[in-house]
């Protein structure tokens, strides 16, 4: 039983907001465009910051000269990695893997330059015109060196080196040994192998980075607005850095255009700014650009694995050995060693497999880091293990249905205990991909790729069954707490306030956090207002990341209501001449035990409880708790997605023709926002699968700089998705859900790509990599042809 | 995102217009609907010290019938064009090229006459042009001058218009539903890997390809048209002749498409721009 | 970006080559170079105003001649950087005698960087290829006579 299901049984669920498809609260003002972005932020007196970027890839700073920008009226200063360097400390990697090596992460970039967009200086002017101005004119005498880009060819002993004082271009080497390895391959009937490559790509925010700081002289204190995931991550981070106690730093996040995973991180800039702010004793602004953005934001992906899969002739998938090369690009940021860590824990996928040895070896190169986008991670292993399965299924015949139930686990193996070391908290991965396979009509979809095949067209059905882990924490598997903090304060008037330390951006948790609160005390949802972002109101939080914000913070907010009811209880008892073990809650009302007649609603008891006259002794004045909630586990939402395409031959264009995805994550709190974040999902990751890469040249310049070069679905390249979902609760919360922000992400890639190499299959394609650009595919049709 | 400093005009008349060109010479850069000059201005790449905007010269937006051909203002936006009833019934192509430029809101601002200045080599609209035999006119200070299309799109970003001078308007002969437009689009720009304009002409058996996207500058593909001279527009014939659609072309290299790609992708639209223009044979 | 193309000439190797070599000339032939000074032998300073139509920026860089075997071979090298980035070109010329005249072959390489290389990708190539033609139909018309592309 979980609490919601609890509580209506007992008819104690007064409007049941809670599982109802409702629209966000916080969306008429974002359409409206009356929202607050960090750009929409004005302070008198405020300066405009503009970064100098190296134009190369690597290179030594022979000389910067600032004389030229130096004359310019209303400029105010230039500062360079000398200027600035030695009095800020540097940007941390909240996840070193131990024995590996990274390099000194300053502010700014000290004798060298590391990557094309590596900021060597700042310049602050009274407008951003100015400072713009000046950029142009501060000149800066590069030495090119040579630049590591290939990070397999970075592994060589000849390789040039990204960082030359740490002798080598291995940042570090993460290895899990799981089960017996080497016993299930000799158990093997058959070992194959597998190359798979997953390219960079560009997280591409529609909203860049940005930050406003402001020194408040008097209180010595500063106030940083950020376009940022995490202010909590950023208070906890940013002090060390700056040389401020803790006490003194509160940290805003207004709303913020899109993050997905590419600001959850501390980066430089925010640290300058607040610098500046302080030293210049002036507010200072920086926006980022989109050049900017997309060559100094965090990168995703980046992998290539060789893989071994040892497999039974009865399509048992026994063990799978796999080496992964992630390229980290030039600094470790907040999580970048974390992510692909992530995908050798996840490769088992949903399947059962006995035994898993990955090495993931984390390679320096010089382009922009690598770290959390959307899935970090999870993609990664679901693309090898999702096209494993379909590798299996062609080797042995199989149907690619069959190979998957054959090896994933009963409903009843549940908690399932992965071959990998994870507890997958609770599953029913055949009831989602039959109800998946019942949404795509699949016999009549096998049934037009047998007639579409006779007449010679390259259609091509894909699944993927996959599994992701999210809810992150608990604490004991994070760097810095994996809980999650709530407040609810019921105002002297009765309307409520929820606090929320999750720092939902966009994900709509003002609207289910509101859902959840209002069933729990049982008054409209219209009452409550739900804070997020200000850590001088939300005072704790781990924010949001890797799905958590509705199972951690969610639950912090009901722990929160239950020790305000039980607080009520008291109050209600002494002015009901009661007590209070005889007091009811229901609906909203308090009552002893079977006097219906007489009730107490929380307008009544919050202004008794703030005004405080008829207090009984003992009890403090107030109606207000806040919780911490430790997790027991992660949670581990699993779907089937199938999809059907078509190649067209002459130019290698595919068509979406079906997109059929089934997601559980759990109980849903509002299958709207699911809807939503599942189809948010799917399109990055077709965007992945079919349009999406970050390239560098060979010399290290960024040719994918802007939406120009860089292509992200746009509408008309969405099809149409039906979606599904099944419900098996998380037994990690209370509330039983599971996390749904990254799902979609996850589950589309393999499909898409399994589908286009069903496609081509009759061309005796068996493998392609991502992204299945005209031109990629086209290439590959050709190259059978000339063979055959 | 922000450009140089520079200063800016808005004369009322095309004669205003050409007085701000010649005194400031090279310095001013004429703005139409701003979608290329504006983005470059702001990436700094383009610096004029004076903008001189022809926004508001009301004689410069029309689409009308003249003396047997068709005559649009070189500020008529491709949205005038894409929803002209005149232009659907005299000079299909237009409408339906129109159509495939950009987005709704570069629809709205951009204009035939920036576009084909700008002389962009992934723009739609030079295919057209030169499918066409379109005629522009363009005004200076020694009075107006027709150029052909074949001598307008001299090179990558570079039309016949001189320092100095104004497109004013470009004329097009009137036509038969038997056109097509078949557009390979870049998917992050959404301009032209490769985009082929093709005009039939059933009576005289004859046929005009232009080709966008796959070269320095758009073209006319001679090859595929003298392949086609006289003989029936079969779809056997049609495959054949498209198959010299990049004859004697250097073509583009990128990242989005290899030049073997972009030739090949000529062939493949050249061949679904005729077949689109033949299924519309009355 | 690596080109490759030939070029003919009316004028026989030797004149070719000390026309390459001067620097007077030089500078016009090198479309947009604006200003040429002499920092040592056979090394320049330069002025470049690079780009195609209204899309130009402006540069400050070294124009460099070496490996200098008169009459048939030397390598020109030129770079320069601005706002827009930094450009970088490197071209091996090689003068052989062709019926009367001569045939010039010319291999060069080219890089860029920042700007240019983020948002024009899709053309440098192509300005690339027009900057050495131009280089070259220059060079005929400083001969008083005309190149001709070859392939």
């Amino acid at each position: 039983m979980y609490l919601t299901e609890e509580l209506a049984a007992k008819g104690k669920v007064a409007r049941g907001y809670v599982g109802r498809a409702m629209k966000r609260v916080e969306d008429p003002r974002l359409i409206k465009g009356i929202a607050s972005y960090v750009d929409d932020l004005k302070i008198p007196g405020m300066l405009y910051a503009q970064f100098v970027r190296s134009p190369h890839a690597h290179a030594e700073i022979k000389s910067i000269l600032t004389d030229g920008a130096k004359v310019l009226p209303g400029l105010v200063g230039i500062f360079t990695g000398a200027d600035l360097n030695d009095k800020l400390g540097t940007i941390p990697c909240a996840s070193p893997i131990s024995g590996g090596r990274s390099p000194q992460h300053t502010v700014l970039a000290g004798k060298r330059v590391y990557f094309v967009g590596h900021p060597v200086a700042v310049v602050v002017a009274e407008t951003r015109a100015i400072a713009r101005d000046a950029v142009d004119l501060v000149d800066v005498d590069y030495e090119p060196l040579p630049a590591v880009m290939d990070p397999e060819k970075a592994l060589q002993e000849d390789s040039a080196l990204t960082h030359p004082e740490l002798g080598t271009n291995v940042a570090f080497i993460w290895k899990l040994p799981a089960g017996d390895v080497d016993a299930a391959f000799k158990e093997a009937d058959k070992v194959f192998k597998l190359r798979t490559v997953q390219p960079r790509v560009t997280p591409m925010a529609i909203e860049p980075r940005g930050c406003v700081a402001s020194w408040h002289a008097g209180e010595s204190s500063l106030t940083l607005w950020t376009s940022t995931q995490v202010p909590h991550l950023v208070r906890t981070l940013l002090p060390d850095l700056i040389r401020i106690p803790e006490n003194k730093l509160r940290i805003v996040t207004p709303e913020v255009g899109g993050g997905f995973g590419s600001k959850l991180n501390l980066y430089a800039e925010e640290v300058v700014i607040s610098h500046l702010a302080m030293r210049l004793e002036r507010p200072v602004k920086w926006i980022e650009g989109r050049r900017e953005n997309a060559a100094t934001t965090i990168h995703g992906r980046d992998q290539v694995a060789e893989s071994e899969i040892a497999i039974r002739n009865d399509g048992t998938v026994l063990a799978i050995r796999s080496k992964i090369i992630a390229d980290v690009g030039s600094y470790c940021q907040l999580l970048t060693p974390a992510i692909p860590t992530l995908t050798g824990l996840m490769l088992c996928g949903c399947y059962k497999l006995k035994a898993v040895l990955a090495e993931v070896t984390g390679v320096h190169t010089n382009k922009m880091s690598t770290d959390a986008y959307r899935g970090a991670g999870r993609p990664e292993a679901t693309y090898m293990i999702e096209r494993i399965m379909d590798l299996v299924a062609g080797e042995l015949g199989m149907d690619q249905v069959q190979v998957r139930l054959k090896n994933m686990p009963q409903p009843t193996e549940f908690p399932f205990n992965t071959a990998t070391g994870l507890t997958y908290d609770s599953g029913n991965y055949q009831a989602a991909l039959a109800k998946a396979q019942d949404l795509a009509e699949w016999p009549k979809l096998l049934q037009e790729r047998e007639t579409a095949r006779k007449e010679g067209r390259l259609f091509g059905i894909g699944l993927s069954t996959y599994v992701e882990i999210c809810a992150l924490g608990p604490s004991k598997i994070m760097a810095a707490g994996g809980w999650e903090w709530g407040c609810v304060r019921i105002e002297i008037s009765g309307k409520v306030t929820v606090i929320t330390g999750a720092t939902p951006h966009g994900q709509g948790q003002e609207t289910s956090f509101a859902q959840i609160a209002a069933d729990w005390l049982g008054i409209p949802m219209e009452d409550i207002v739900v804070l997020r972002g200000d850590t001088a109101t939300a005072h704790f939080g781990r924010d949001t990341y890797g799905s958590r914000a509705t199972a951690l913070g969610g639950t912090a907010i009901v722990m929160s209501i239950e020790k305000i009811i039980e607080k009520a209880k008291k109050l209600a008892a002494a002015l009901l001449n009661s007590k209070p073990e005889e007091i009811e809650f229901e609906n909203g009302k308090f009552f002893v035990k079977g006097k219906l007649e007489e009730t107490i609603e929380w307008g009544r008891l919050a202004s008794e409880a703030y005004i405080a006259k008829n207090l009984p002794p003992g009890l403090e004045p107030g109606l207000e708790a806040s919780s911490f909630f430790e997790p027991s586990n992660c949670t581990f939402p699993f779907g089937t997605h199938i999809v059907a395409v078509d190649v067209e031959r002459d130019t290698g264009h595919v068509n979406i023709l079906k997109y059929v995805a089934v997601d559980d994550c759990g109980k849903q709190v509002n299958p709207l926002l699911v809807e939503g974040q599942v189809q948010g999902g799917i399109t990055q990751s077709l965007g992945t699968a079919l349009m999406e890469r970050t390239v560098y040249d060979e010399s290290g310049q960024l040719l994918t700089g802007e939406f120009m070069d860089y292509a992200i679905p746009r509408a008309p390249d969405i099809p149409e998705y039906i979606l599904g979902s099944t419900e098996t609760p998380s037994p990690s919360n209370p509330l039983g859900v599971k996390g749904v922000g990254e799902a979609g992400t996850i589950g589309a890639t393999p499909a898409i790509a399994n589908a286009v190499i069903d496609a081509l299959s009759p061309l005796g394609i068996r493998h392609l990599d991502l992204p299945f650009t005209p031109e990629r595919v086209w290439r590959a049709m050709k190259e059978k042809e000339a063979r055959s | 995102m922000i450009p140089a400093m520079f200063d800016y005009v808005r004369p009322a008349t095309l004669e205003e217009a050409l007085g701000h060109l010649a005194k400031y010479g090279e310095d001013a850069k004429v703005l139409a609907g701003g979608h290329s000059l504006i983005p470059a201005m702001k990436l700094r790449l383009s610096q004029p010290k004076v903008v001189v905007d022809i926004g508001r010269i009301g004689d410069l937006r029309f689409i009308e019938e003249r003396d047997g051909k068709i005559a649009i203002g070189a500020m008529t936006t491709h949205y005038d064009i894409e929803s002209s009833d005149l232009l659907k019934r005299s000079c299909p192509l237009l409408p339906e090229v129109a159509d495939k430029i950009g987005d709704i809101q570069v629809r709205n601002k951009g204009t035939i006459g920036g576009s084909c200045v700008h002389a962009d080599p992934a723009g739609d609209w030079p295919a057209a042009m030169l499918a066409l035999d379109a005629e522009f006119e363009i005004t200076g200070p020694r009075g107006s001058r027709p150029v052909a299309a074949k001598d307008f799109f001299v090179d990558m970003l570079t039309s016949a218009v001189e320092p100095g001078e104004i497109l004013k308007l470009i004329r097009l002969p009137l036509t038969a539903k038997t056109v097509g437009y078949a557009k390979f689009t870049q998917k992050a720009s959404g301009f032209a890997i490769a985009g082929v304009a093709a005009v039939v002409d059933k009576a005289r058996k004859s046929v005009t390809i232009g080709v966008t996207g796959v070269a320095a500058k758009a073209y006319r593909a001679a090859g595929v048209e003298s392949a086609l001279s006289g003989s029936e527009l079969s779809t056997a014939n049609i495959g054949t002749a498209s198959q010299k659609a990049a004859d004697g072309v250097d073509p583009l290299s990128d990242i989005h498409a290899s030049a073997e790609f972009r030739a090949h992708l000529a062939c493949v639209q050249t061949r679904r721009a005729l077949e689109l223009a033949v299924s519309r044979l009355p | 970006m690596k080109l490759s193309a030939t070029y003919a000439f009316q004028d026989p190797g030797e004149t070719l080559f000390a026309a390459l070599v001067d620097p007077a000339i030089l500078q016009k032939c090198i479309d947009g170079c604006e200003k040429m000074e002499k920092t040592g032998e056979d090394s320049y300073n330069a002025h470049l105003k690079i780009g195609v139509a209204g899309i130009k920026g402006s540069y400050v860089g070294k124009v460099r001649v070496d490996e200098k075997k008169p009459p048939e071979s030397f390598t020109l090298h030129v770079e320069g950087k601005g706002g827009p980035g930094w450009v970088k070109g490197k071209a091996k010329i090689q003068i052989l005698p062709k019926g009367e005249g001569s045939e010039l072959l010319c291999e060069s390489e080219g890089q860029v960087g920042g700007l240019i290389a983020q948002v024009g990708s899709r053309l440098v190539e192509a300005v690339g290829k027009k900057m050495q033609d131009e280089f070259f139909r220059k060079l005929g018309q400083q001969l008083r006579n005309t190149s001709v592309p070859g392939k």
